[in-house]
């Protein structure tokens, strides 16, 4: 079973996904902050993260760079959330393999989960 | 001795709040470091007015940090934000940032709150702090007293870092209330229902507490349009005191562009004063005004500031007679500004004929249809102040007025007859001069008969003319003997 973190302050968001992504075959786990994310991540390495960008403490970049630097993380693909457009994100960090603009649709979550966690193999 | 220089007042530090006539109201601001409850009923507009303010404070270079409890969550919140022109796509995050710190509040609660947004305010370097969902924080706070530290708390931290803080949250049901003796102003923003009708609403603001500073008491109407919130500060209140104008006794009478008319008054209008012109429909009210307007030019600009007749008729009006009007309009020394009678805000359309009349200088005007003014308020009983106010300060900037007013009687109202509407709510009074046109019906004819009810200070002449209405305006008998014929006191 992949496993998924989605992280998110808000309340009520990573709730929800996590009933979604579960009810799709996935074990899922919360965090509500970046520190708390990386934490989690450290105890038990997921196979996605869904990362919410603007939190308080360690935002989304912090947490990609933190990710970076600790090769036990490294190559963990996350999806970057954010209201703000990609274009603006994308201009503050890098490192993320998917993009999903608030208010996304669930239908759009779970292709990029699916889409993250089983990548097409390489051609040989 | 040497005398000394009295020190100059303390002036605080504001924050302008970058919504339109609301530093008017707030005497140029919020005070920098203070704390303020914004408090109102759902869709009153508070997460707009959080959002504002931040977006303000980051165009002119600070920085704002938008903290959500159980609030709209932000996705949606920047969804709507995003159709505002002040929204600023440029300004996020760097500039202002949006968190949620339900779950510190959650886990550990005002003390987690706390430190939560003391953290933030210093790590995004903060100026301006929104919290939005106080309601989850009281409810969260084991005792009125825990509350009040938190806010105490908040406030000692606030001051110490220059940061200004808003906290938004639901109407409360009482006025005092724990959080309301902390803090250092309460904005208040409600919806109040026209009384007779209930069914149109008018968004109103009222500042109910704000230490350490003068401001507008009372209601202030407010909109919310694609610009956000623009605050219309009552007019009564704004020009409380009108502005000190030197009087001018040099100045000589301003003619109503109808000689006759001029020559019953005395020599004409006295400059700066106040005209009603009262009759009933179709008499020759707008006609008059457009005599009046007549006399404008490049030093004595004008302006029709009209309900009765949009401004297609009322220039096929001006065609049809040779007053010279168009000639005007066409050089711009008279402007016209219509407005349907329907639903405006009575200080929107007083902010707006002040704004007009400042920026150009307006010497000459005219408000043609006074009802405009009053079914553009929920509260009828306004207009008499707000009629005197503005006259006011009109008078002090020189404008000479003239007010067309519809009376209800079609054969009009008699002199010394109890006058309705406008009048009857003594609108009168803040008026100089009072002109009563009407129909009387002699031998199965309709005649128009003028006359000069008051003009204050003035040896006028009482007596009324007859008048008609003719392709060069209105043409008024030099004499009142037709006028008495008519009324039975002379020869026909």
């Amino acid at each position: 079973m992949k496993s998924v973190l989605v992280v998110d302050d808000e309340f009520g968001i990573a709730d929800l996904l996590a009933d979604v992504l579960g009810e799709e075959g996935y074990r899922v786990a919360t965090a509500a902050s970046g520190r708390q994310a990386l934490a989690q991540m450290r105890a038990e390495r997921p196979d996605v993260v869904l990362l919410d960008f603007m939190m308080p403490g360690l935002n989304g970049a912090g947490v990609l760079k933190a990710m970076a630097a600790a090769p036990e993380l490294a190559g963990i693909p996350v999806a970057m959330m954010s209201s703000l457009g990609e274009s603006t994100i994308g201009g503050l960090c890098d490192g993320y393999a998917a993009f999903l603009l608030k208010p996304f649709r669930l239908g759009d979550v779970i292709e990029t989960v699916a889409r993250l966690a089983n990548p097409a193999p390489k051609p040989t | 001795m040497n005398p000394k220089t009295p020190p100059a007042p303390y002036q605080p530090a504001r924050l302008p709040t970058g919504i339109a006539g609301l530093d008017t109201v707030l005497d140029g601001g919020f005070l920098r470091g203070g704390i303020y409850i914004v408090q109102g009923q759902p869709g009153a507009g508070k997460t707009i007015f959080g959002n504002q303010i931040c977006f303000g404070h980051a165009a002119a270079g600070g920085k704002a940090l938008y903290v959500t409890l159980l609030a709209e969550n932000h996705a949606r919140m920047l969804m709507h934000m995003r159709t505002l022109s002040f929204f600023e796509p440029a300004a996020l995050p760097a500039s202002l940032a949006y968190i949620s710190a339900f779950q510190a509040l959650e886990d550990d609660g005002l003390e987690g709150l706390l430190e939560l947004l003391l953290r933030e305010v210093v790590a995004q370097g903060a100026t301006v702090l929104v919290l939005d969902g106080l309601v989850a924080a009281q409810e969260h706070a084991g005792t009125q007293i825990d509350l009040k530290k938190f806010i105490h708390r908040l406030q000692t931290a606030a001051s110490l870092v220059d940061c200004t803080i808003f906290l938004l949250t639901s109407a409360q049901n009482q006025f005092v209330s724990p959080e309301h003796t902390m803090v250092d102003g309460i904005v208040a923003l409600s919806d109040a229902v026209d009384g007779d009708a209930a069914w149109r609403a008018e968004r109103q603001l009222e500042i109910r507490k704000f230490r350490g500073s003068p401001h507008l008491r009372g209601r202030h109407a407010y909109r919310i349009g694609a610009d956000g919130i623009e605050v219309f500060p009552r007019i009564e209140g704004l020009y409380a005191r009108p502005a000190a104008a030197p009087p001018r006794p040099d100045l000589r009478p301003v003619s109503t562009g109808v000689g006759v008319l001029d020559a019953m008054l005395g020599g004409g209008l006295a400059p700066g004063s106040t005209t009603l012109v009262v009759g009933p429909p179709g008499i020759g009210k707008t006609t008059l005004a457009l005599h009046f307007l007549g006399g404008c030019g490049e030093a004595e600009p004008g302006l029709l500031f009209g309900f009765a007749e949009p401004p297609a008729r009322l220039l096929a009006k001006t065609d049809a007679l040779a007053l010279g009007l168009r000639a005007r309009l066409d050089e711009r020394s008279v402007e016209i500004l219509w407005q349907p009678a329907t639903e405006g805000v009575l200080d929107q359309l007083g902010d707006r004929l002040m704004a007009h009349v400042r920026r150009r200088g307006v010497r000459r005007l005219v408000v043609d249809g006074l009802a405009g003014l009053e079914q553009a308020t929920a509260e009828p009983g306004r207009i008499r102040r707000f009629c005197t106010a503005l006259a006011n300060e009109l008078r002090d900037l020189g404008v000479t007025s003239l007010y067309t007013v519809e009376a209800e009687e079609m054969l009009g109202a008699l002199p010394g007859a109890p006058l309705g509407g406008a009048l009857g709510r003594g609108v009168s009074i803040s008026a100089e001069n009072l002109v009563l046109m009407r129909y009387l019906e002699a031998r199965s004819l309709l005649h128009r008969v003028i006359s000069i009810v008051k003009a204050r200070d003035s040896d006028f002449d009482a007596g009324q003319r007859e008048f008609a209405v003719t392709g060069r305006g209105l043409v008024v008998d030099a004499t009142s003997e037709r006028a008495q014929a008519l009324t039975g006191g002379g020869p026909a």
